[in-house]
């Protein structure tokens, strides 16, 4: 066994002291809030899914006193407008949105945390604007390579088949080779019918996939917040998330003397270790915290606490 | 009275009140033990592996007041002779063992208990003799098709990222194309300084991935033991237990009035628990628990209680 560290909890639960929305262009217009304190040292923080939103808990993994806490709805997501829109949604739209936003907060240089797609689109920006990072923190690595999307889509029937069984059942047995299409049809269609059933069945996959132990909730409720997800993830799936294969990891050289931080579960089944293990290959100067036992879920005690380690020690970095 | 409030454990460690080696021809000569109550309920305990050999602990599944708990080496491993002989050494010269064994031993029918590659074996022997079989626990499936050798020699990679890459990286680049033929002809090197190290390796390999939380020590030990395991387990891959694929799937209608349990640990990365979900399609009698904190060893604590409630449900069954 390993040593177990005491637990720590989150941060106290607080409320953004500022919330706006952002016009971006192309019709979107994105919902932010900032928390903590305004004279503090800025961060920013990217939420999953694609089209997952900001929930008020991800406010909690950073020292409301010591930081400037900005968390946004990515296109489509959460409050973000649009609602579930695909118009001009790509990584590279949101990569230019952090950018906008950043510039608007009059912020020069900040931490930025990512989890899951968080990590993803973080190392994309990372890639793209090393100039304004202090420090990088991502959880849950996610590549975004074929590979992982043959996994989330096949591969995980090794693990949860029975859940699999429900996610693949969705479809006619002919469509099954190719799921993501099959998925496609239903979620774009016009039909609630036929794209609300669709979008819970997708969502409760990744989700039951998400944790180490079953959900005592239910994680896909129908309504629009289900729908824009399963929406915004099938639509960056089917893209292989706007980038080449191999493009996050050759965009390391340009971020590589930013201090970084890796977390990742040993079972995160949604995004499998080995993309970590990736990472941290084409980037040893960061620092990578493996968890055992624990999974993809931020909440999880041993990689909560690794990120709130992880945001202390940025907190007071020039 | 037992305290119903507490899962089911262990029994308490016992000795064998009688134990032997019973030559089973070909040169071979099994090693077997009795234990708990002589004139109890027939156990007999097929180890994993294949080759890994019995242990005192295996006794401890069933309660040794109700059960006569016959535990065997299998060919060529243990304490049976010769020690790592792949001789005449193929699932269906183990099936004739057991039912030797039960000859010899004056039973009629037993309740067959097997793990890991032991479900394998338990599978094998209800599709062999049926009406020997009072009842079938099984945990840890492992059906032995294409796919389930592809993922241990492979897809493991996926979750146990650094412990498969010390696996195969220690044959040369080009060998790691074909891991099984590569390593297997190392195992059966007649040099022990070429065959001890590779078994070394690839049982650090496998009881690494064995349990939700890697263990540590007990790595890399060179012993006869170790010899035995490995290049038995090789052996038997690379001839698909010497069973056509899916026969145990398809043989279920043979044994499915037998009554039957299905343990599986939901991140049992050895055997991944599509095999056993796979097997409870197939045979929707027995009763399936999929652990939801565990990992592939019989230890593993929900494990192991989910196996002695089935022993203890099964040892006043006629």
């Amino acid at each position: 066994m390993q040593d177990s560290p005491p637990i720590r909890d989150f941060y106290p639960a607080i409320e953004p002291h500022e919330t706006g929305r952002l016009p971006v262009g192309d019709g979107h217009e994105l919902y932010y809030e900032v928390s903590g304190n305004p004279k503090g040292k800025p961060v920013l923080f990217l939420h999953g899914g694609p089209g997952g939103g900001t929930q008020p808990t991800q406010r909690r993994l950073f020292d409301p006193a010591r930081y400037r806490i900005v968390l946004f709805d990515q296109r489509g997501a959460g409050q973000s407008t649009p609602s579930g829109s695909l118009v001009n949604s790509t990584t590279q739209h949101l990569v230019q949105d952090i950018e906008t936003l950043r510039r608007h907060l009059r912020i020069k240089r900040w931490v930025v945390l990512g989890g899951s797609w968080g990590s993803t689109l973080a190392l994309a920006y990372a890639g793209a604007h090393p100039e304004a990072l202090v420090a990088l923190v991502v959880r849950g690595i996610w590549l975004a390579r074929k590979r992982d999307i043959d996994w989330w889509m096949y591969g995980l029937k090794r693990i949860y088949p029975d859940y699999w069984e429900e996610f693949a059942g969705h479809l006619h047995p002919w469509e099954r080779d190719d799921i993501v299409e099959g998925y496609g049809r239903r979620l774009l269609d016009s039909d609630p019918k036929i794209h609300m059933p669709a979008a819970m069945s997708w969502r409760r996959f990744d989700q039951r996939a998400s944790s180490l132990l079953p959900r005592a909730d239910d994680p896909a409720p129908p309504g629009p917040r289900t729908l824009a997800v399963a929406r915004i993830e099938y639509h960056y799936v089917r893209h292989l998330a706007f980038l080449g294969e191999g493009d996050l990891l050759r965009g390391v050289s340009r971020f590589r003397h930013v201090p970084g931080v890796i977390v990742h579960g040993r079972y995160d089944m949604i995004a499998p270790i080995d993309g970590a293990f990736a990472l941290a290959r084409a980037w040893p100067e960061a620092q990578f915290t493996l968890v055992e036992g624990e999974s993809h879920a931020f909440s999880d005690p041993g990689i909560r606490r690794a990120l709130l380690d992880a945001t202390d020690r940025f907190a007071d970095l020039a | 009275m037992p305290d119903q409030s507490l899962p089911a454990d262990l029994y308490p460690a016992i000795e064998p009140y009688q134990s032997g080696m019973f030559p089973v021809g070909d040169g071979h000569r099994i090693y077997y033990e009795l234990c708990g109550n002589p004139k109890g309920k027939p156990v007999v305990f097929l180890h994993g592996g294949p080759g890994s050999g019995s242990q005192p602990e295996h006794r401890r599944f069933f309660d040794p007041k109700r059960y006569r708990i016959l535990l065997f080496d299998q060919r060529g491993c243990g304490r049976s002779t010769p020690i790592a002989s792949i001789e005449n050494n193929t699932t269906q010269h183990l099936i004739r063992d057991i039912e030797a064994l039960r000859e010899k031993l004056g039973v009629k029918r037993w309740v067959v208990f097997g793990g890991s590659w032991g479900s394998t074996l338990g599978l094998a022997y209800a599709m062999a003799h049926p009406e020997a079989c009072t009842a079938l626990v099984l945990r840890g499936i492992w059906l032995c098709r294409k796919a389930d050798l592809q993922w241990w020699l492979y897809g493991v990679r996926s979750i146990f990222t650094e412990f498969w890459d010390e696996f195969a990286n220690y044959l040369p680049a080009a060998g790691r194309g074909d891991i099984l033929e590569n390593y297997f002809k190392l195992l059966i090197h007649p040099d022990p300084a070429v065959h001890m190290p590779a078994a070394a390796n690839w049982k650090t390999y496998e009881s690494r991935i064995a349990s939700l939380i890697p263990k540590p020590g007990a790595e890399k030990s060179q012993s006869p033991r170790t010899l035995a395991m490995s290049r038995i387990e090789a052996h038997y891959m690379r001839n698909a237990v010497f069973l056509p694929e899916n026969a145990l799937i398809e043989a279920v209608p043979r044994f499915r009035h037998v009554p039957g349990v299905i343990v599986h640990g939901r991140y049992d990365v050895i055997c991944p628990a599509e095999n056993a979900v796979a097997l409870s399609r197939a045979w929707p009698e027995a009763q399936l628990t999929i652990v939801p904190d565990a990992g592939h060893s019989a230890m593993e604590p929900g494990i192991r209680s989910a196996l002695v409630a089935a022993t203890d449900q099964f040892a006043d069954l006629d």
